[in-house]
């Protein structure tokens, strides 16, 4: 296999994975063009580590393709065109940052100046301390550091703030901006709505190991955004419902049917002729950060 | 590769603690032993064999089977997102191992040399020292295998059970003659009982051919099982 030059940063097609008895991942295509920032947004266990795993070739996936630039993901990773920051993955207690940093470099061809990825990440003042001295936030810039310094073309990043306080995260931020900038592609997961809102410019929105909403940010919020309409419908199917203009989704639960709209107004005029009988219509706004747990589900995880 | 090996020769150089207990310990056993075995007639170089033997092997299988606490914390993980190739990582803790093996041989040969007054031709230094210490070669890979398998955890307990087997029904210590038929029949499938032959052969006489072939098929196959086993090893840490 080859790089090839017009070919897409990651293209991944019917990737699926299978823990035992969990679909980790269930049937994933994803394309991410070179110098796109793209969020992987979900909950917990919705599959965004499993799906990065086999991205960068730490997981084989049971059925599916992946290209990373055309490639496979191992000759990829060989030829330092993917830099990735694992989630899980540690540094050795005994060894300094800079040796950390400077033996990733060693291992590649082409790698950037070790003292270049020590600032970049803002560990440059931490070089020369070994690893058991650092805190948690700290450790995960070293790790950042790592990524950084095959000096590669695609970056990703495995819930990269997951250790870090506000200070460090915005930080951390920063510096990933910096690497954007120079119009190299990134992909982070993350389970933090406003990290995903702040920082890419592409969400792809995963639950239950498929991807349920995927598209530039300002969409992605608008679609997970919106109203709700509440009513108690007799005789009304969830299938019915959900086929109203101006309805995006539909539940009923112990007889209230609950439609997610994009335009309540339409909804309930709709409701009122179609079904006579319609009572106690409530209809409300759905906050972000609650639309994003409604629409993967996760609402009752979490409360 | 080149890389990686210097860079954990340096760390491995710098634990200071490691390096002197591994040089210790078996001399310390020696001038333990040396005496006693004297008494009852054995050559002092008899001794010297199987507890320098004992030494390298020990710090063999130590420096492989740490390597468990690495692939716990997930630094193997970060490894496999490098070029460096599986078999390039485990040659070059092999490796590592190897050099952290010499000097026990080299300290209880020293110390034989000083006090009991050891004294062997050029040639038989050479099958005493770097022929005790080449045959370590499988239990750096047996190590390995160890670490690959073990936990932070219970490393220990693995590791501790694995070498009071391989050194006692081995005969390093003991000599294997001494044993009920049964045992001595195990002990020969030990690959620790034909490091035992090299390092007796100083005193006993003969050459290792045999031991030396069979060392190398334990070291053929431990080497394929632990690349086998590292390649498996995709799982979460």
């Amino acid at each position: 296999m080859d790089i090839h030059d017009g070919a897409p940063a990651l293209s991944v097609a019917g990737l699926r994975k299978t823990y035992g008895e969990t679909r980790a991942v269930d049937g994933i295509d994803l394309v991410v063009d070179r110098g796109e920032v793209v969020a992987l947004l979900g909950p917990n266990g919705a599959g965004k580590s499993t799906t990065i795993d086999m991205v960068v070739g730490l997981a084989r996936p049971d059925a599916g393709e992946i290209a990373v630039f055309g490639a496979s993901a191992h000759e990829a990773v060989r030829r330092g065109m993917v830099g990735v920051m694992p989630q899980e993955g540690a540094l050795l207690d005994d060894v300094t940052v800079r040796e950390t940093v400077a033996l990733i470099a060693s291992l590649h061809r082409t790698p950037l100046p070790v003292e270049e990825a020590l600032s970049r990440a803002g560990v440059a003042d931490l070089a020369d301390r070994r690893a058991a001295l650092l805190s948690g936030g700290q450790k995960q810039r070293v790790r950042f550091a790592m990524a950084l310094v095959p000096g590669p073309d695609l970056l990703v990043l495995d819930e990269p703030t997951a250790a870090m306080d506000v200070t460090a995260r915005r930080e951390f931020w920063q510096s990933m901006h910096a690497f954007a900038e120079t119009g190299r592609t990134v992909l982070f997961s993350t389970h933090y709505l406003e990290e995903a809102e702040a920082y890419a410019d592409r969400v792809v929105l995963m639950h239950a190991g498929r991807v349920v909403a995927d598209g530039p940010v300002s969409a992605v919020m608008a679609e997970v955004s919106g109203r709700t309409v509440t009513a108690t419908v007799p005789g009304a199917r969830a299938e019915d419902l959900g086929a109203l203009p101006g309805v995006t989704a539909a539940h009923v639960r112990d007889g209230r049917a609950e439609l997610r709209c994009t335009d309540s107004d339409l909804v309930v005029r709709e409701l009122l002729t179609r079904y006579p009988e319609v009572r106690d219509i409530e209809v409300g706004a759905l906050g972000l950060e609650d639309a994003f747990l409604r629409l993967t589900g996760a609402s009752e995880a979490v409360r | 590769m080149t890389g990686y090996l210097t860079f954990e020769i340096r760390r491995t150089l710098r634990d200071a603690k490691f390096l002197l207990f591994a040089v210790a310990l078996p001399v310390g056993l020696y001038l333990l032993m040396a005496d006693r075995f004297i008494d009852q007639g054995a050559p002092a170089s008899y001794v010297m064999g199987g507890v320098a033997a004992f030494g390298a092997m020990k710090a063999a299988l130590d420096v492989g089977a740490r390597t468990a606490v690495e692939r716990g914390i997930g630094w193997q993980r970060q490894l496999r997102l490098t070029p460096l190739s599986g078999s390039g990582y485990l040659l070059a803790k092999a490796s590592v191992a190897m050099v952290v093996a010499l000097p026990p041989v080299a300290g209880v040969s020293l110390v034989a040399a000083l006090v009991s007054g050891v004294h062997l031709s050029p040639g038989g230094w050479a099958v005493a020292v770097l022929g005790v210490w080449a045959g370590t070669v499988p239990f750096a890979l047996l190590g390995l295998l160890i670490g690959q398998f073990a936990t932070a955890q219970n490393l220990q307990a693995y590791q501790g059970a694995v070498v009071l087997l391989l050194s006692f029904v081995g005969g390093l210590f003991i000599p294997v003659s001494t044993f009920p038929q049964a045992l001595a029949t195990v002990a020969k499938v030990l690959p620790s009982y034909w490091l035992a032959q090299v390092g007796h052969a100083t005193a006993l006489g003969g050459d290792s051919w045999q031991a030396a072939l069979v060392l190398a098929l334990y070291a053929l196959v431990l080497g394929a099982a632990v690349v086998v086993r590292y390649r498996r090893d995709t799982a979460r840490a």
